[in-house]
């Protein structure tokens, strides 16, 4: 009885102090979201929300991914191929006899099988993430390009219809995805993520299985990272060999604004998601803005230049 | 002859029903559209977007100056009262997303130059049910669920170089073949364009291939490395303008004869095929397929029938007419395309075709 009494204010103080660095961020989207609605009213609309959650979902599933990987000191230069892949598969597999069934299979098996290996090969071979899965991403990519030389492939309209038609089903799954991460954290694979990516060394010595962790954890951000490429492909009804290249970049944005170390062991997945919605949510409210493009390129380094430094004064001002 | 009869039948046979459906159509809505995606209901004047995959290229940049040059046109006629820009950065999601904003803001025609011949088409497809012109030019979406598309036809480009490059060498002689990227629709559709040609004449040797992006310095590069190999070369059938000035810069550099090339209006080809005295032989994909989108659209907006798909004929530039180009050279970028002249006459002539 006491233990958990003294378990709950633990658990909302360690809350308090992980949402510390991302409150700034979080004001800043939720101003962006209001500018948004402010300047397209129909976003409240059934149709305008689940337009525009379809449009941040894939990016969403990308900045987890990377994520999951960043908090345990790890990156994949790979995502944005990989993603192709995923859509590809989908793509491909749908038209034939395995259906739409059998291609949801052969996506997820191809991101945790994809992500195992580049797990196995960074724990156990111990070479640098950064190296393999920059390897990985040229590989995978060819593996795509391979699959579908051209964009094509059949997905049915039912199926897209159903991800990405005038229903908010994507946002239902990515909430679905953000309360099963939550569940994944407590499990001890889950808790290992921090203490692998924070001290290595000192997680073993306290019996974290090291290199079970990463490779289950690099298995999932494989998983995530085909989940976005089967709802890209069910998006555009298509898959395209090519489609997912700008997620690397954009994965690794999202979650460097959402407050996720490169040195591992800091970061949390709301930042991930909020840095990941600010960067889509800009898109549209510079549109609706009327900005030339010329203009959007400075706007979007300004936003974000200033999404990471806000943060940092508040933090200085709130110790000051 | 038969079958000649028959087809006067049978398109007299359609003419009719085709009047007869018109007639129908009349008496039950005034408001008669013939395009397709156009419903009516949109009047002047036009707010147009121009969904641009990526902003950066110079080719792109010429193309947007074309599109302001319409719309400045058609502002002063009336008819259009807006244009809103938006650039995906060379990101197909981007583009999906700024395309749903332009319906989401009620834009009454989209022009796009897409970023992949797939990922728009569902997006397109919505733009089209809610009545707005759509009009897709230089890189083509698969879906038909639009106003209508416009390019030039990138097999007869590859078909045309070969030819050309054929009847110069008398059918005999040893080439290589430089590509865009693999992959991109528009380098496979040229390099298999040329193909046919190829297989239907033998004594044309195929040494190598390079596929380089459509920039000179990585062409230039490729090209330096394979004149080692390769000393003994008849002719460069070239498939990109920028790669055909990479290449004429090797011959330059290596100090080797320039021997004849195919390429593009890319200023610095033209240029150097004029300098070093080459034979050459060029196209293009002219810039103004920009202006013409933002004008089939608004045609389509006004009521016109406009053809769904508008094949505009490749424009030839060669050893006869190069002087010609390179007389206007000053109004284009150094790094730009010389394109041929348009006005309002040539693309009512070539929305006229069926």
């Amino acid at each position: 009885m006491s233990t958990l009494s003294s378990r709950e204010p633990l658990f909302w103080a360690v809350q308090r102090q992980r949402n510390r660095g991302v409150i700034g961020l979080f004001v800043v989207v939720i101003a962006f979201l209001a500018l948004y609605a402010y300047l397209f009213p129909g976003l409240f609309t059934l149709g305008g929300f689940s337009k525009f959650t379809q449009n941040w979902f894939p990016l969403a599933l990308v900045a987890m991914a990377q994520t999951l990987l960043m908090m345990m000191g790890g990156i994949s230069l790979a995502i944005g191929p990989l993603v192709s892949l995923g859509a590809v598969i989908a793509a491909t597999v749908m038209g034939t006899a395995f259906g739409v069934t059998g291609a949801i299979v052969a996506v997820l098996l191809a991101g945790l099988v994809v992500g195992g290996i580049t797990g196995a090969i960074v724990s156990y071979l111990r070479l640098p993430a950064i190296i393999v899965t920059l390897a990985g991403s040229f590989i995978i990519g060819g593996i795509a390009l391979i699959i579908l030389p051209r964009p094509g492939g059949v997905i049915p309209a039912g199926f897209s219809d159903f991800l990405a038609g005038h229903t908010p089903a994507a946002f239902g799954l990515l909430v679905v995805i953000v309360i099963l991460w939550k569940l994944y954290l407590a499990t001890p694979l889950g808790l290992g993520i921090y203490a692998a990516g924070d001290n290595p060394i000192g997680a073993f010595r306290s019996g974290v299985a090291v290199n079970r962790v990463r490779i289950a954890t690099y298995a999932l951000s494989g998983l995530l990272t085909t989940l976005a490429g089967l709802f890209v492909a069910a998006q555009t009804g298509s898959g395209d060999p090519v489609i997912g290249t700008p997620f690397t970049l954009n994965s690794i944005a999202a979650a460097v604004l959402g407050g996720v170390s490169f040195l591992g062991g800091r970061g949390t997945m709301r930042g991930a998601l909020a840095g990941s919605l600010l960067l889509s949510v800009m898109i549209n409210v510079m549109f609706f803005l009327g900005f030339p493009p010329v203009a959007q390129y400075i706007a979007q380094g300004l936003i974000i230049v200033g999404a990471v430094a806000i943060p940092q004064f508040t933090g200085r001002w709130r110790r000051s | 002859m038969r079958s000649g009869l028959s087809q006067t039948l049978s398109g007299g046979l359609l003419a009719g029903i085709g009047a007869l459906s018109i007639l129908a159509f009349a008496a039950s809505s005034p408001a008669f559209a013939a395009s397709n995606c156009i419903k009516g209901d949109r009047k002047p004047p036009y707010k147009v977007g121009w969904a641009n995959i990526y902003s950066v290229p110079t080719w792109m940049k010429q193309t947007e100056g074309t599109i302001t040059k319409e719309v400045a046109d058609l502002k002063k006629q009336g008819v259009v009262k807006d244009l809103i820009i938006t650039d995906a950065q060379g990101n197909a999601n981007t583009q999906i997303q700024q395309i749903q904003s332009m319906i989401d803001s009620n834009l009454d025609a989209i022009v796009v130059d897409a970023g992949s011949s797939t990922a728009l088409d569902r997006v397109i497809s919505d733009a089209c049910d809610k009545g707005i012109a759509v009009v897709n030019f230089d890189s083509l979406v698969d879906t038909d669920k639009l106003t209508a598309k416009l390019n030039t036809d990138s097999n007869e480009w590859g078909r045309q170089a070969a030819q050309w490059m054929v009847d110069r060498l008398g059918g005999k002689g040893k080439i290589i073949i430089m590509n865009g990227p693999a992959g991109v629709s528009v380098s496979d559709d040229r390099r298999k364009g040329a193909q046919p040609v190829l297989d239907a004449n033998k004594g044309i040797q195929v040494l190598t291939e390079t596929n380089t992006e459509y920039n000179v310095a990585p062409a230039q590069e490729a090209m330096t490395s394979l004149l080692f190999s390769n000393p003994d070369i008849d002719g460069v059938l070239s498939l990109g303008g920028a790669l055909s000035a990479g290449a004429l810069l090797a011959f330059d550099r290596q100090g080797h004869d320039p021997v004849p090339i195919t390429g593009e209006n890319y200023r610095q080809f033209l240029e150097l095929w004029k300098k070093e005295g080459v034979k050459g032989w060029a196209t293009m994909q002219p810039n103004w397929l920009g202006a013409l989108a933002v004008y089939t659209a608004v045609q389509a907006l006004n009521g016109k029938d406009v053809p769904a798909y508008v094949k505009v004929p490749l424009p030839v530039i060669d050893d006869s007419n190069i002087g010609s180009y390179l007389d206007r050279s000053k109004d284009f970028p150094a790094d730009g395309y010389i394109y041929s002249d348009f006005d309002t006459a040539l693309f009512d002539k070539l929305l006229a075709q069926k």
